[in-house]
């Protein structure tokens, strides 16, 4: 039983503490690719195209086994966590990149005409707009991440998907131990669909 | 919205650009530095990734990963169409719950549960039906997103031009649908391509697992898995290029 | 860009005509010599049996590892395939078809038994152990060989000598094999982290990612013999007889070739193959193959 309080928690500690971090990243990548210097915006591409194209299982792979090959070792739970947050880092950008650009064209250039400064229409017009418009695309990646961090369980860390696989093995009850890991990922899910909902309310 | 660069504003962006150039080139240093203190540098390492028996036995895998993903994305579609159609209770649970459920944790349905019910099913299949499952509920998504954008006026002006329902849908509705689902299916492929590399779990000899083998083989961890990770770059960003080029065509036709 | 879709497809195209992974009649010159005093099947083959299937088809579909050392590895290079269950996996099919004709598929702990079961392959020969748990679902051949689970440290670590020290350690194991329960039979407070390959484990203990690694005795001495970093603990602490796991139900193919395993102990060709393989690393004569019962 202990197997499925350990597994749960790491699902949820990976999840919180991945999508903290990828919302960080990719806050800043999402800056590198907004702002007017060309080198900062192929970097912020780069960044984007590099790490949404390539699998995510072959990035924990890499991490894991690679990392301690030129030297640098980390706890495996923290190397998921690494690898998770700095590859969703990407869809984060991108989704606060979209959130931006949605309002940018008319709004930020009604704003401008105004009188208002640069600054002043990011800071009243166009970011209160935009962070309304990512809250959904957000709590998507958010889902999208809990289910990411099953991977990590490929590479040794014990979460949700790889304790009911071990439990299985245990018990013999496939149906029941899956049906039960798979109702946990809704619940997880659905918390963070109404958290996503909540927040959208507050900022509407 | 930005003001035509002055320029102050210009020697500013220069400033940047050079700071920012000598930490990234600083940061890339620092990287290489540490590759090569651990020996990962290293020319021999690095030579086999030069030679064609390894490049055959990864493009093997690449071929793998690339027939997954079209069954997949064809049976994925087909799915996915069929439930947006008919948007009930039933299609949309589906969608919402497929869409929270690992894709992963099917694969363990499928190898562990529907076993003991009779269902055994070939190797491919056993990545490709979980795979299919777990994306048709993005497609009903994708699908119905794409249905919803195309102005209901044109429905309406096609209904009252007397066609058919069927021949509106398919004539009028989805062709425009299909056109704004572009880019969204483009993203879709990509991801189920990368999605295919959980062969690598259950043994099915795609890119990732080979890729897997070959490092077993030859203990080039890194070189085989930053090759790897190469392969799947290039496929991926060739993808979406291509679907930028085929918009940008029919956007020109379209006018 | 239009350049670079056409270098994509051509890749593809590439890869597509490398085919199959299949396996190449022969192994090395020696094996060769073995594969000539093989012996061939020539009784009553009964029409529609698997032993039939396998002749129409003309060659013999294994289940099996690509990546075990002196057991059964692919050399990806040249699609040669090595090791003891590679080999006896030619020999069978020698006994069977004439030629040395395999084809090997990639198995895992986790898909072996569905592979059976669908008829994917013929036969499973990768360090199957005969349970009485697996015996439910699959028919066994054998034993083929006797092995145990082993303990194994990074060289020099101090305080693992037996397995009731495995308690309270972080113990690295392989994903869905019998040493997880192994472990926790002799050391239930021991913390297990699952990988999920072999040399996965490997890269894991020397990474530091655990104290101690258990997994078969056969795989491990093949692991020490690569890699002078691994270190065996003692002898194996359970008994583990391997078994040619086949589909389940199918006795007249598992008595098939349970006669031809007893025919190639009694010949000495099992003891060849030893020698070629497992027995490269592990000193002394050739063990006398398990007993097989009927």
């Amino acid at each position: 039983m202990s197997l499925v309080l350990e597994g749960f928690l790491n699902t949820v500690a990976l999840t919180l503490l991945s999508f903290a971090g990828a919302l960080v990243v990719g806050l800043v990548v999402a800056v590198l690719r907004i702002v007017p210097v060309p080198l900062l915006r192929g970097v912020g591409t780069a960044y984007v195209e590099v790490w949404r194209n390539i699998p995510l299982l072959a990035w924990l792979v890499l991490f894991v086994f690679g990392l301690p090959e030129v030297g640098v070792t980390m706890p495996l739970f923290w190397t998921a966590f690494t690898a998770i947050a700095l590859y969703e880092a990407a869809f984060v950008a991108e989704a606060l990149r979209s959130g931006v650009r949605s309002v940018a064209s008319g709004q930020g250039e009604a704003a401008r005409a105004l009188g208002l400064t640069v600054q002043q229409s990011l800071r009243h017009v166009i970011l209160p707009q935009a962070g309304r418009r990512v809250v959904q695309p957000l709590a998507n990646i958010a889902i999208a991440l809990t289910m990411a961090t099953a991977l990590a369980g490929v590479v040794g860390v014990v979460d949700m998907t790889r304790a009911a696989q071990r439990i299985n093995l245990e018990l013999a009850q496939p149906l029941l131990v899956f049906t039960g890991a798979g109702l946990c990922y809704l619940v997880m899910a659905a918390g963070i669909g109404f958290g996503a909902r909540v927040l959208e309310r507050r900022l509407a | 919205m930005f003001d035509a660069p002055g320029p102050r504003f210009r020697r500013r962006v220069f400033w940047v650009s050079v700071v920012s150039a000598v930490v990234l080139a600083g940061l890339v240093a620092l990287g290489l530095r540490q590759f090569a203190a651990n020996g990962q540098l290293d020319p021999v390492r690095w030579r086999p990734y030069l030679t064609w028996p390894v490049w055959r036995y990864l493009l093997n895998g690449l071929w793998s990963t690339v027939v997954a993903a079209c069954a997949t994305g064809v049976l994925a579609m087909a799915g996915g169409l069929l439930l947006a159609l008919r948007p009930n209770r039933f299609t949309r649970a589906y969608a919402e719950v497929m869409r929270t459920v690992p894709v992963l944790l099917l694969v363990y349905v499928m190898l562990f549960v529907l076993p003991s019910f009779g269902v055994n099913l070939p190797l491919f299949w056993k990545l490709v039906v979980p795979l299919a499952l777990s994306h048709a509920a993005s497609y009903v998504v994708i699908f119905r997103a794409g249905v919803e954008s195309v102005d209901p006026g044109q429905r309406e002006a096609g209904l009252s031009l007397g066609m058919p329902d069927g021949v509106v849908t398919r004539f009028v509705v989805l062709p425009q649908a299909v056109r704004h689902m572009t880019p969204l299916l483009v993203t879709q492929a990509v991801s189920l391509l990368k999605d295919t590399s959980l062969g690598y779990v259950v043994s099915y000899t795609e890119l990732l697992f080979n890729g897997r083998v070959l490092a077993n083989y030859n203990g080039l961890l890194i070189q085989t898995f930053i090759v790897v990770a190469f392969v799947y770059l290039v496929v991926n960003l060739a993808l979406s290029r291509l679907s930028h080029r085929l918009e940008a065509r029919r956007a020109r036709t379209a006018r | 860009m239009g350049r670079l879709f056409v270098a994509a497809l051509l890749l593809f195209v590439a890869g597509c005509a490398g085919g199959e992974n299949v396996v190449p009649g022969v192994g090395g010159g020696k094996f060769a010599v073995l594969l000539g005093k093989a012996p061939m099947y020539t009784g009553q083959v009964t029409p529609g049996s698997a032993v039939d299937r396998i002749k129409k088809r003309g060659k013999l579909i294994i289940g099996g590892s690509q990546d075990a050392p002196l057991l059964s590895q692919l050399d990806p290079t040249s699609g040669e395939l090595t090791g003891f269950d590679a080999y006896l996996g030619k020999l069978l099919a020698q006994y069977i078809i004439g030629s040395p004709q395999t084809e090997l598929l990639s198995a895992t702990s986790e898909t072996r038994e569905p592979l059976l079961a669908n008829g994917t392959v013929d036969v499973i020969i990768q360090t199957y152990t005969i349970t009485p748990a697996r015996k439910e679902r699959v028919a066994f051949a054998g034993p083929y060989y006797q092995s145990g689970q082993s303990i194994a440290v990074r060289r020099g670590t101090s305080g693992i000598t037996k397995p009731a020290d495995l308690a309270g350690k972080t113990v690295i194991a392989g994903a869905n094999t019998p040493a997880i329960g192994a472990i926790k039979a002799v050391a239930p407070t021991a913390r297990v982290v699952e990988f999920g390959s072999d040399p996965e484990c490997l890269t894991a203990l020397k990474q530091g990612r655990g104290e101690a690694y258990v997994q078969d005795q056969a795989i491990l001495v093949a692991d020490a013999s690569k890699d002078s970093e691994l270190q065996l603990v003692g002898e194996p602490f359970t008994e583990d007889p391997y078994g040619i796991g086949i589909k389940h139900g199918d006795a007249e193919f598992t008595k098939f070739v349970n006669d031809w395993l007893r025919e190639i102990g009694k010949s000495g060709l099992w003891q060849d193959v030893w020698k070629q393989t497992i027995g490269t690393v592990v000193t002394g004569d050739a063990p006398s193959p398990p007993a097989i019962a009927s």
